[in-house]
């Protein structure tokens, strides 16, 4: 909580104002002047989006080109379900409130638990219903996920007994974000950067030429189980910030944008969690301003998710430019 | 509480959120058959999402121009608009991206709605503070409110469903040919993109008038369970129709009378806490619940019945793979033909107690005698069945030996699963065929033709 001396340096900032004390303040904390307790609640918001845009990015990068997108959105719908059960299930379901609420510390295994069971839960059924049920894969993925959310919803109205729960599921509330929040963001980071630097080549493999992989002896559904855990793992980070729903923007915005621009994997990627923060601290930053100038108290992931929007439409006319000069050359 | 159902449909404050929901669903499901048969379900998921942005602008479009007399039908208008025309946008949007860039369909639906999602989240933040009257209408439609409906609702969103309802009947056969064979439609004259272009307006208008009830979080739930549910029953188009509007308007009404219901008992459990059960998540528990129990328990396509099926033809080979050992102990060996229960077993990988079981029915049915205890010989009807089991196997080997090509060391195992597949009239057109063989590829003979055992 901010101390009364320490009012928040960002007050009353435009976007050049608060990208410059942004600076300033990064300054002060290498000099070893300001400590992580001081972090101001818009810097805690910088580094909870932009860990999210990171580990988003990554796990983008390689849903986009394996064409799992979709599974993303189930995802982000059944975690609700997951971080619901979880609490349910550990009888801890007191402390379900906080996780929407934001009153004490979260419990971070708790929702790390939550994120690996709904991954593989999700997976599993929507797999059950297009193999075993012979649904087909459109319909077996919708139904799983609006099913599984709709009854997360019912769970969580009844549970937390707060008629506007619904509201907060899908909204998010960077404004009560905490230093816990950073630490669940970025171990979240540290898996996923982990997991893609440890097996990258069988990442590579098993996304570009699955035949070749399997007489490689390496195991698509293996690596198919591994990426689905780390979406809802990150998905699960997103939660508290920007809700169940606009995760999947910066899952799939930063990759797509990023794809536009490069035909390199690696590139790719680090264009990605380049875009993906620069647009998380670029709509911080917005969303100050607009609350200084206009007095407006904007969604900062709505924003932030507006920004990703920009950046790949400049990107989208940048690809239209180059394909309509090469055009001409030819 | 204490409301009948029938209150439901009479009583003035409770018909227009039943009737209502009813309506709605009905649209959703009817239109819903058709984009299933697409394999297009995830294009409602984002339509609905794509709609949330034109919600809000209705809202505060609404709140502009109406500003002091704010009357719900005016603002019901505006959001009907500002719905539909971003869930179009977001039809053009997807389009773009596929067409323009190459991006491949999941990916630029994903992106699409969310996107719009979180623009109109954005909007709606903006909302909260300059036009708070309007905030809790707007935000209602995430997750549908049917309880604030009143008659002049249904009239509008009655007449919307009507339209698409009617279209979607006078059209049927249209959609029906484009749905199943587009070049056979392209090549007899139809418009087909025109056609293509007004499934999506319907669609567009179902999850438009949707979302007032489901919300747009849960639309895609609406236009698929229906269908899904509805295919498990029929094969055919119009019966299919049929069916899934029956199955929304069930949905619509449970799930409407469910959630009125828990607000009900909730607000007399929790008095003050102003919880009112949102009516999308009950609506499309019901839709999924019934969609899940058809997959499971539908006659004809049913897992369950599936399984059954499956275990009975398992339960049939295994009978008769037990009777054809007994005929080769019978057959082969100049030996006693009181064959001991740990003799079959040895040839069987079935456990000690089914192999029981089995026998026992066997004994029962006449094919099997019992001479002493645990100690088996095929009765003469027995013989005459198994030996047909083994001819049915050769004649198949023969078979696959000289019209398929394939070598005499590989057709065994083939043959293993047609024994018990092959038909009495299959059986006479392969001896036909094969002119009537004698010995099959490794030279064993051929048991011959039992002329009455057709019916056994």
């Amino acid at each position: 909580m901010e101390s009364l001396v320490h009012l928040n340096p960002y007050e009353g900032k435009t976007v050049f104002g608060f990208l410059l004390q942004f600076v300033i303040r990064i300054g002060y904390f290498l000099f070893g002047e300001l400590s992580f307790s001081d972090l101001a609640s818009d810097e805690i918001q910088v580094i909870v989006l932009a860990g999210v845009s990171a580990s988003s990015a990554l796990v983008g990068s390689f849903l986009v080109l394996r064409k799992m997108t979709m599974l993303a959105n189930s995802l982000s719908h059944t975690i609700l379900l997951g971080i619901v059960s979880v609490y349910l299930l550990t009888g801890a379901h007191d402390g379900l409130s906080n996780v929407f609420v934001h009153v004490e510390p979260i419990n971070i295994h708790a929702m790390l638990l939550a994120a690996l069971a709904t991954g593989l839960v999700t997976a599993f059924l929507t797999e059950f219903l297009t193999k075993v049920a012979r649904l087909q894969e459109d319909a077996s993925t919708g139904l799983i996920f609006s099913s599984l959310f709709a009854l997360g919803i019912i769970l969580v109205t009844l549970l937390t007994r707060n008629a506007h729960i619904g509201t907060e599921v899908v909204m998010g509330n960077v404004d009560a974000l905490r230093l816990d929040d950073c630490k669940l963001v970025l171990v979240i980071f540290a898996i996923n950067a982990a997991l893609f630097t440890l097996f990258f080549k069988e990442f590579k493999i098993t996304t570009f030429d699955p035949a070749l992989s399997q007489a490689f002896g390496i195991s698509t559904v293996f690596f198919n189980y591994l990426l689905m855990t780390q979406v809802s793992c990150t998905a699960i980070g997103a939660f508290r910030a920007v809700g169940a729903l606009m995760v999947l923007a910066f899952i799939t915005g930063p990759a797509l944008t990023a794809r536009l621009l490069t035909n390199d994997l690696k590139g790719m990627l680090f264009l990605a969690i380049g875009l993906g923060s620069i647009a998380s601290l670029i709509g911080v930053a917005l969303s100050r301003h607009f609350l200084t100038v206009y007095g407006l108290a904007l969604s900062t992931g709505g924003v932030v998710v507006c920004t990703l929007t920009v950046f790949f439409a400049v990107a989208a006319l940048y690809r239209c430019s180059v394909d309509f000069s090469l055009r001409d050359v030819a | 509480m204490g409301a009948s159902l029938i209150d439901y449909f009479t009583d003035a404050v409770l018909r227009g959120p039943t009737i209502g929901s009813m309506l709605m669903c009905l649209a959703a499901s009817l239109i819903g058959v058709i984009i299933f048969l697409r394999k297009q379900s995830l294009l409602g998921e984002a339509l609905s999402h794509a709609a949330y942005p034109g919600v809000i602008i209705g809202v505060i479009c609404a709140g502009l121009i109406l500003e002091d007399d704010v009357n719900d039908a005016a603002t019901a208008i505006f959001i009907l608009l500002g719905a539909f025309c971003t869930a179009l946008l977001g039809l053009v949007a997807i389009n773009w991206l596929e067409r323009g860039f190459k991006i491949r369909t999941d990916s630029a639906l994903c992106f699409a709605l969310s996107v719009f999602f979180g623009i109109g989240l954005t909007l709606a933040s903006d909302v909260q503070f300059s036009f708070p009257a309007l905030y809790r209408q707007a935000q209602s439609y995430l997750y549908g409110q049917a309880s604030t409906m009143m008659d002049v609702h249904i009239i509008i969103y009655g007449a919307l469903a009507i339209v698409v309802i009617l279209t979607t009947l006078l059209l049927g056969k249209e959609l029906q040919t484009i749905t199943f064979n587009r070049d056979f439609a392209k090549s007899i004259g139809m418009k087909v993109s025109a056609i293509d272009a007004i499934i999506f307006i319907l669609t567009a208008l179902s999850v438009v008038i949707g979302i007032r009830s489901v919300g747009v979080v849960l639309m895609s739930a609406m236009l698929i369970a229906p269908a899904a549910a509805a295919r498990q029953y029929t094969n055919n188009f119009h019966i299919m129709l049929l069916l899934a509007g029956l199955f929304g308007v069930i949905s619509g009404f449970f799930g409407n009378y469910i959630s009125v219901e828990l607000s009900q008992y909730l607000a007399i459990r929790y008095p003050g806490s102003r919880l009112a059960m949102p009516t999308g998540p009950t609506i499309v528990l019901v839709a999924s619940s019934i969609c899940f129990l058809s997959l499971l328990f539908a006659p004809g396509r049913g897992l369950l019945l599936r399984l059954m099926r499956v275990t009975y033809f398992r339960h049939r080979c295994i009978r008769e793979n037990i009777l054809k050992t007994l005929w080769r102990f019978d057959q082969d060996f100049d030996r006693d033909k009181n064959i001991p229960f740990e003799h079959i077993l040895q040839y069987q990988s079935v456990s000690r107690l089914y192999l029981h079981c089995i026998l026992l029915s066997l004994i029962r049915e006449g094919w099997l005698g019992k001479s002493q205890s645990n100690v088996y010989r095929l009765t003469s009807d027995g013989r005459k069945k198994a030996s047909q089991i083994v001819r049915l196997h050769r004649l198949w080997e023969v078979y696959l030996a000289d019209y398929v090509g394939i070598g005499a060391e590989r057709v065994h195992h083939n043959a293993e699963e047609m024994e018990h597949i092959i038909t009495p009239e299959l059986e006479r057109e392969l001896t036909r065929l094969l002119k009537d063989p004698q010995v099959d590829p490794h030279r064993q003979r051929i048991p011959p033709m039992n002329a009455n055992m057709d019916g056994i």
